[in-house]
């Protein structure tokens, strides 16, 4: 279970840096036992980044073909690699990115490493899965200002001696970890009555006012194209957040996530590791095969000990009937103009009652906006003209007719007039192919009509806390492409509605 | 020289920055010496000293590099923590200072047999452990606390057995601890547990009670283990593991393996992830706990979102199979992996690795191995529809899911319906790529193909549309044409006998051929001739119409007057190919013109005279000589010479000429042990009688001279390394650069042998060393050179030791001098480096015994060249050595009784470690 090294590299504006890197000498020394004839040395540093850099296809970016980065034959379907370090070879190397830093980590193999074994029987491959989720996590909790991060990685050094001093990590919680240093250390000695084991993953205790707080957050995607043969697809996801503020060593919650009649059942639910017990029946809801789940409109009950930060509780998707606003887009070619409809209904099951909507209509590879005559029934529109870009501000409500309409005609300058430098561009959007993007929020209300009943929610500890329940709806990657172009295509070809991930 | 806080920070900083680059600007030794004198320093911030204990932490087997050095540094380290008060403010030093220590035991191997240190480490940390629940020290402690139980789960794993000794104290302790640490301590005990039981189970003679007596002892830690070379293969092997027999009592065991499976929930996920995988072992090993005791964690398991805990639980469906799960569980939980490789709140990374297990999933009855890539039985094509790529999915996720809805179609039924969903997905890749192009998706694009036709081959159908989509794709994108080749190679390496590659080519020739001659810009007509190169190796497509479309170009455009010469290397390229794999016998003709009208219009004087070659070639010789000729490599007599002569530029290639890098050292090299002096920088015009008076002064001044006695010239043989294949016994144009990786030497220059062959003397040259600073050092040599067949190739030798005592030199002073005024040379050398008093010289003392050899043939082995007086009684010898650029070696031995004492003067402290270290060498050895 433990890993030779981590490195979290940097990647912005061109330059690559290590940021910080941390390697385990005891784990190498095994290493080099379990490996035998096959081990590598850990390279220094710098040597480690550009050969991780090679192998990740960053560099050489100006040339069309390298054959060993661009062969068509080698392909990469995980996120483990294998580095090349001069003759030999460092394997297995899982690598993730997140906002320009690169979080790399090297498990050690406790088997020969001919023949390679698979990915699931090496030990190590979760924590170090776990370790830089858990990195990636906590860098990403506040701003990412460079002295932020720098501040940051020397916070990481420090959290590592106890979390991984050996190479073996005993918590991945890094958030947890910055949150309770100072108060780590408990005012008063453990008790001589206190027969009960306090949880690893719960090193502090709370005091102060009791209090529960559970949010469910459903999020809404998709891809609508308004042809009769390009089928429109959608995907509903949900989360559930909990911050239990409860005294005691060992308090116990229970949430119960209930669904009206007539609610698109949970599937595909997965339970953070607090939770005690899950009833087996609600784990076989899955949008795998066709278990007949229409029946079953909940509660589903999670028990649990709470965590003292904040936590997600579940994961569920679900597949609901409709998607909460159906839209049309058309965009024609008119010399240097453009001619554009836009139509956007709300399904009269929805609630219409927004914190805020806005469709994004951007242009790529056109150059700034010159000139845009643009009339809409309903809500404001901005023209941000340098980013290409128009913005519809709906606003918290459809009109009763629940449907709004934008039609217009955008002006660029003639081609090859344009300055480059301030152009947008995307891989996909060329010619006709576009999109307008949707963002909203819908307060108070769920797709799937998923919700937390305040009085439902048990809680066993020494005083009644006061319960806080919220739902929300929200947009993520919603998009309505041009039906007079040709726009990628999401669905299978023949495939079936759903599955669309 | 200990420097301040902000020095020492950029010290660390760069020593960070290449520990290699950093060292060799100073001696390790050095450096310790210099670390541990900070970490004692009171002036010196705790920040500071956590940086350097960081360095030892991290990199102790670059820094203690013999076993005086680890035993001092652990012993100052360790004393550093004992006077540490015991006082909140000092804990987070003393878990450095624990853990530099521990760590420097365990990776270095050098203190191993070292008693008193490995009873002091772990007395301590086995106090630090017993103080549960805060009472003895109180809470502020518990950091300390638990990484003593870190660092002893470490010793134990490193050594397994090492604390079997202790199971039941730990056994107590672990029950005892109520605070969060009690996770340390369960990971400890358990990791103790299962090494225990392990040695066990190896051993023959286990009697009944074998495990009770295991749980219930408590005795002093044997340190033998520490000093036994492990192998924990065999020890960590999940495989094979020998269960005991099952008459034995496990009663205990049991209820304590219970007891811990209960409480796994109050352990975070990693670490619970690693109480099970022990708990699997013990479980295989003691055939009376049954599997199922895992059961209740099970119903706790399937719902999770950890990757940890998953994966814990996959590893148990691999260990356990139907013993633990039954064959409805089975297929519940291959459901809940499909699920969580697509479920979209979980990260790409992670999903990856769960698509992944599914191609190992762990069955109950495996059909086939598990090392290879396998859909389970109870894959569905539902399940498979469900991971079907989508356009918007990264490049890994589209190719894991192509890959696995390939196989799903493959073994499925309805497969004619699955194939063509999975070739217009191909197809919508197609248009984003034709639309776009940008590079990625043109690389995924190809990888599609590639992963598509490397399983679907067979389908005819499909194989013609597809060929059809890439000629299409390549008439609008000629700038593809390295993606085409690479495809064709790819595809036909992977399946010899496909005859798609040959299609894909003929359609390609096919599409170009016809190109209406306007549509023939230079640029995409380069691409066009790399593909008709590409194309001519295929023996079975006739090339008529080729040779043709080349004839009409040469003579059509105006490409012969303008003379570019890569386009008249492709244009050949192609030639070449031809000559090389075709019948030319129904081109002949064509050929003949096309090398004919290229030879006598082309402006470039190089292709014209290549394409005059071929065209002798093409009139004068057989097909077969022609082809032997024009082959790379398979000629006999002349075949260095014929691939230079065929061709202007090897087309693998690409852009530039390649160097093929060899793994294994061919050559090395052997120093030559030295006859008489070899120093090189004589003493001047002076005389002896010029140093009559004052000669010290006028010694001293001879260095004045510019490059006066400032070089080491050593001999080495240049010859073949060990069982060298016979393809390097001849090599030519020997180009050798070295590299001493040192900042304290001048860089050496290259050298060039014209030719070393395996059957003849080895080759003997000189090397000029310029020292700044006379350290010992490696020399890196890189050899370049060709081999018969023309390729040039690279090869690292194996770096040659030059050892402190190479440098020595006498002294640079005429040959001529007697001895008598070396010696006075002596004396007033050594008084003035004593009185002077300067802040390089320095006098030291070294003593040994001279029991086992005395003290004449020690002289007469190592210093005979370097004595400039000697006296009998008692025994005594002066050495005066030399270094060059100037340092002076003063030794003045002397015995005493059984003893010999050393004294040395030398006029640079830097190198008391290295006269150290070498005077121990040669005292010690036998």
């Amino acid at each position: 279970m433990s890993v030779r090294a981590i490195w979290l590299l940097g990647l912005e504006k061109g330059t690559t840096s290590v940021k910080l890197s941390r390697r385990f000498p005891t784990v190498e020394k095994r290493a080099r036992n379990f490996n035998g004839k096959n081990y590598t040395e850990l390279p220094e540093d710098k040597i480690f980044l550009n050969a991780l850099l090679t192998e990740l296809d960053m560099t050489e970016l100006d040339k069309n073909f390298v054959e060993h980065r661009d062969s068509c034959c080698r392909i990469n379907r995980t996120s483990v690699y294998e580095i090349a370090i001069g003759d030999s070879v460092l394997w297995p190397v899982l690598v993730m990115t997140q906002n320009a830093i690169l979080y790399a980590c090297l498990p050690l193999v406790e088997q020969s490493l001919t023949p390679r074994p698979p990915l699931i029987s090496l030990r190590g491959i979760s924590p170090a899965f776990a370790l830089l989720s858990g990195l990636m996590t906590f860098l990403n909790m506040t701003q990412r200002s460079e002295p932020e991060i720098t501040n940051k990685m020397t916070q990481i050094s420090a959290m590592l001696m106890h979390a991984c001093p050996l190479g073996t990590p005993t918590d991945t919680d890094f958030g947890l970890m910055q949150t309770l240093s100072g108060s780590f250390v408990p005012q008063n000695p453990i008790s001589s009555v206190q027969a009960q084991k306090q949880p690893a993953w719960k090193p502090g205790i709370y005091k102060g006012k009791p209090q529960v707080n559970v949010c469910v957050t459903e999020q809404i995607r998709s891809m609508q194209y308004d042809k009769n043969d390009v089928i429109d697809v959608w995907q509903e996801y949900g989360t559930v957040t909990c911050k239990c503020d409860l005294e005691g060593i060992l308090p116990t919650v229970t949430v119960s996530l209930n669904l009206p009649i007539n609610g698109s059942p949970l599937q595909d639910i997965l339970v953070h590791p607090c939770v005690s017990a899950v009833d087996s029946t609600i784990l076989t809801f899955n949008s795998v095969d066709d278990v007949d789940d229409s029946l079953f409109n909940g509660p589903y009950k999670f028990p649990f000990t709470p965590p003292l930060d904040v936590f997600k509780l579940c994961y569920y998707t679900s597949q609901v009937p409709i998607p909460p606003i159906l839209g049309s887009y058309q965009m024609k070619e008119e010399e240097q103009n453009l001619k554009i409809t836009v139509n956007l209904k709300l399904h009269e099951s929805v609630k219409n009652g927004f914190e805020y909507c806005e469709a994004h209509i951007p242009f790529f590879n056109r150059g700034p906006i010159v000139h845009a005559e643009c009339k809409v029934n309903h809500g404001q529109l901005e023209v941000s003209r340098e980013k290409s870009l128009l913005v519809w501000v709906i606003g918290q409500k459809f009109p009763k007719s629940l449907e709004v309409s934008l039609t217009g005609i955008v002006m660029f300058p003639a081609f090859g007039i344009s300055n480059h430098s301030v152009q947008l561009t995307d891989p996909f959007c060329t010619g006709l192919t576009a999109y307008v993007k949707l963002y909203f929020r819908i307060p108070d209300y769920t797709l799937t009509g998923c919700y937390v009943d305040q009085h439902s929610i048990q809680v066993y500890s020494s005083a009644k806390p006061r319960i806080i329940t919220s739902r929300e709806l929200l947009s993520s990657e919603y998009y309505i492409w041009n039906s007079k172009g040709d726009a990628p295509v999401a669905s299978r070809p023949l495939g079936s509605l759903r599955n669309w991930e | 020289m200990a420097g301040s806080n902000s020095e020492w920070s950029q010290k660390v900083a760069a020593f960070y920055a290449s520990p290699s680059h950093f060292l060799a600007s100073t001696t390790t030794e050095n450096f310790v010496y210099d670390l541990l004198r900070v970490l004692a320093d009171e002036k010196i911030s705790e920040n500071v000293k956590i940086q350097i204990l960081g360095i030892i932490q991290e990199f102790p087997g670059l820094l203690f590099t013999n076993s005086l050095v680890a035993e001092q540094a652990a012993e100052s380290i360790f004393s550093i923590y004992s006077q540490l008060p015991l006082v909140p403010k000092s804990v987070n030093l003393k878990c450095h200072l624990l853990l530099s220590v521990t760590t420097i035991v365990i990776a270095t191997d050098h203190l191993t047999s070292n008693a008193k240190i490995l009873n002091n480490l772990m007395s301590q940390l086995l106090d630090t452990v017993c103080d549960t629940n805060d009472r003895k020290y109180g809470g502020h402690f518990r950091p300390l606390r638990a990484l003593a139980c870190d660092c002893l789960r470490e010793f134990e794993t490193c050594h397994p057995g090492l604390l079997s000794r202790k199971l039941e104290l730990l056994h107590s302790l672990q029950q005892k601890e109520v605070s969060p640490l009690h996770q340390a301590y369960t990971l400890l005990y358990i990791q103790v547990l299962k090494n225990a039981v392990r040695t066990l189970s190896r051993s023959r003679n286990v009697s009944d009670g074998a495990i009770r007596e295991l749980l219930t002892r408590n005795e002093e830690i044997k340190w033998k283990v520490m000093e036994k070379p492990q192998d924990l293969l065999a020890i960590a092997t999940t495989t094979n593991l020998t269960p005991l027999p099952s008459t034995i009592e496990t009663k205990e065991l049991k209820s304590s393996v219970t007891l811990l499976l209960e409480e796994s929930f109050l352990l975070t996920p990693v670490s619970q992830a690693a109480v099970f995988h022990e708990l699997i072992q013990v479980v295989l090993m003691v055939r009376s706990l049954s599997p199922a005791i895992f059961r209740s964690q099970l119903l706790r398991l399937f719902g999770t979102m950890d990757i940890s805990l998953m994966h814990s639980m996959l590893h148990m469906k691999a260990s356990f199979t139907d013993s633990l799960f039954s064959a409805e569980d089975e297929n519940f939980l291959l459901k809940r992996l499909v699920c969580m490789a697509q479920h979209p709140l979980l990260s790409n990374p992670v999903k990856l690795f769960y698509m992944d297990c599914l191609l190992h999933f762990p069955e109950n009855r495996p059909i086939n191995s598990n090392l290879e890539e396998n859909l389970p039985v109870l894959f569905t094509p539902k399940m498979a529809a469900c991971l079907f790529p989508t356009l918007f999915n990264d490049s890994s996720t589209m190719m894991s899911r192509l890959n696995l809805v390939s196989l799903m179609c493959l073994d499925s039924a309805e497969e004619e319906r699955g194939l063509a969903e999975i070739f217009d997905y191909l197809v919508s890749l197609y248009k984003l790529v034709d639309a776009n192009g940008s590079r990625g998706h043109t690389v995924t694009f190809f990888q599609a193909v590639y992963i598509f036709v490397s399983c679907f081959h067979a389908s005819e159908m499909y194989m013609s549309e597809l060929t059809q989509y890439m000629v299409k794709l390549y008439q609008r994108h000629c700038t593809l044409a390295p993606h085409m080749i690479n495809l064709i190679d790819s595809i036909q390496h992977l399946l010899e006998d496909s005859k798609w590659p040959v299609s894909l080519g003929e359609a390609l020739r096919k599409l170009i051929v016809e190109l209406p001659p306007k549509q023939l810009s230079p640029h995409k007509l380069i691409w066009h001739l790399k593909v008709l190169a590409r194309v001519a190796k295929e023996p079975t497509i006739l090339q008529k119409t080729t040779v043709q479309f080349l004839l009409n170009v040469v003579q059509a455009s105006d490409l012969c007057r303008q003379g570019e010469w890569r386009m008249g290397n492709s244009v050949l390229s192609v030639c070449k190919s031809i000559l090389h794999h075709q019948n030319v016998e129904p081109i002949f003709s064509d050929l003949a013109d096309l090398l004919q009208h290229v030879h006598a219009q082309f402006q470039d004087i190089d292709i014209q005279d290549h394409a005059h070659f071929y065209y002798a070639l093409l009139t004068c010789l057989s097909h077969e000589k022609l082809a032997g000729i024009v082959a790379p490599g398979t000629g006999n007599c002349i075949r260095a010479k014929a691939r230079s002569l065929s061709s202007l530029m090897s087309e693998s290639a690409g852009h530039s000429i390649s160097v093929l890098p060899i793994k294994h050292p061919v050559l090395k090299l052997i120093p030559v042990p030295e006859e008489g002096s070899s120093n090189r920088g004589p003493a001047g015009d002076m005389t002896v009688k010029d140093f009559e008076e004052d000669s010290l002064q006028k010694y001293l001044n001879q260095f004045q001279n510019v490059g006066f006695a400032s070089t080491i010239v050593m001999k080495f043989h240049l010859t073949f390394a060990e069982k060298v294949d016979p393809e390097y016994h001849k090599i030519y144009t020997v180009h050798l650069c070295f590299d001493l990786r040192s900042t304290h030497y001048e860089p050496l220059s290259d050298l060039h042998v014209p030719c070393l062959f395996l059957s003849r003397t080895p080759h003997v040259f000189s090397l000029a060393f310029k020292p700044h600073l006379p350290f010992p050092v490696m020399l890196h040599t890189r050899a370049v050179f060709t081999k018969e067949d023309g390729s040039t190739c690279c090869s690292q030798l194996e770096p040659v030791d030059i050892g402190f005592a190479r440098l020595f030199l006498a002294l640079p002073v005429p040959t001529n001098w007697p001895l008598e005024m070396k010696a006075r040379l002596f004396n007033q050398f050594w008084e003035s480096l004593l009185q002077t008093g300067s802040s390089q010289s320095v006098l030291s003392r070294f003593c040994f015994t001279t029991v086992q050899r005395p003290l004449s043939e020690l002289v007469n082995l190592h210093f005979q060249k370097y004595v400039v007086s000697q006296q009998s009684d008692p025994e005594s010898y002066k050495a005066f050595l030399f270094l060059p650029p100037r340092v002076h070696l003063l030794l003045s031995l002397e015995q005493a009784q059984d003893m010999a004492k050393v004294d040395i003067v030398t006029d640079n402290w830097q190198l008391l470690p290295f006269i150290n270290s070498y005077l121990i060498d040669i005292t010690s050895e036998k």
